[in-house]
């Protein structure tokens, strides 16, 4: 469903009130988030894999998961630089 | 159910942030690829926060500049 429709009046069942807009409000901050955060990390993911895991073995060996935890790092930074860039630019 | 005005507002607010957001995610994206060429270090070289400050400017000039061309003039 897309969070930016609002439920029709019909699917309310009979006898239950309509959430209030408060309520619906938190609902939509939760679903836009919890989308945003794993949209995030399925980014993070693929990235760091591409850079960190250069010869899969059996398990992550200390290098390869203290890369990908500067990886994440880095990628939290990075998107910051961006977002301010943008609002700060000189035009 | 009525559909408040706040909540119309709220709405359209939480459409631009998520708009703003989306765009964010694309340029650090193409930028972080562009820009961070090896495994990650404990932080940027400063050419790579450089890189990444100049790659968000330049995507979003590109893209007003090719508007430009196809006959959107501001």
């Amino acid at each position: 469903m897309d969070p930016f429709s609002l439920p029709s009046p019909s699917s309310a069942s009979s006898g239950q009130s309509a959430p209030s807009p408060e309520v619906l409000m938190d609902q939509l901050k939760t679903q836009l988030a919890q989308a945003y955060a794993e949209e995030f990390f399925e980014t993070v993911k693929s990235k760091c894999f591409a850079r960190c895991i250069t010869k899969p073995g059996t398990s992550l060996s200390g290098s390869e998961s203290s890369c990908i935890s500067r990886c994440l790092d880095r990628y939290i930074e990075a998107t910051g630089i961006i977002g301010r860039s943008l609002f700060n630019s000189p035009h | 159910m009525d559909n408040s005005p706040e909540l119309q507002r709220f709405l359209e607010q939480e459409k631009h942030k998520a708009m703003i957001s989306e765009m964010v995610g694309k340029l650090t994206n193409e930028c972080w690829d562009k820009c961070i060429t090896g495994a990650p270090g404990s932080k940027f070289s400063s050419s790579e926060s450089a890189c990444l400050t100049n790659c968000a400017q330049r995507c979003i000039i590109t893209f007003l500049e090719a508007l430009e061309v196809i006959g959107f003039r501001s």
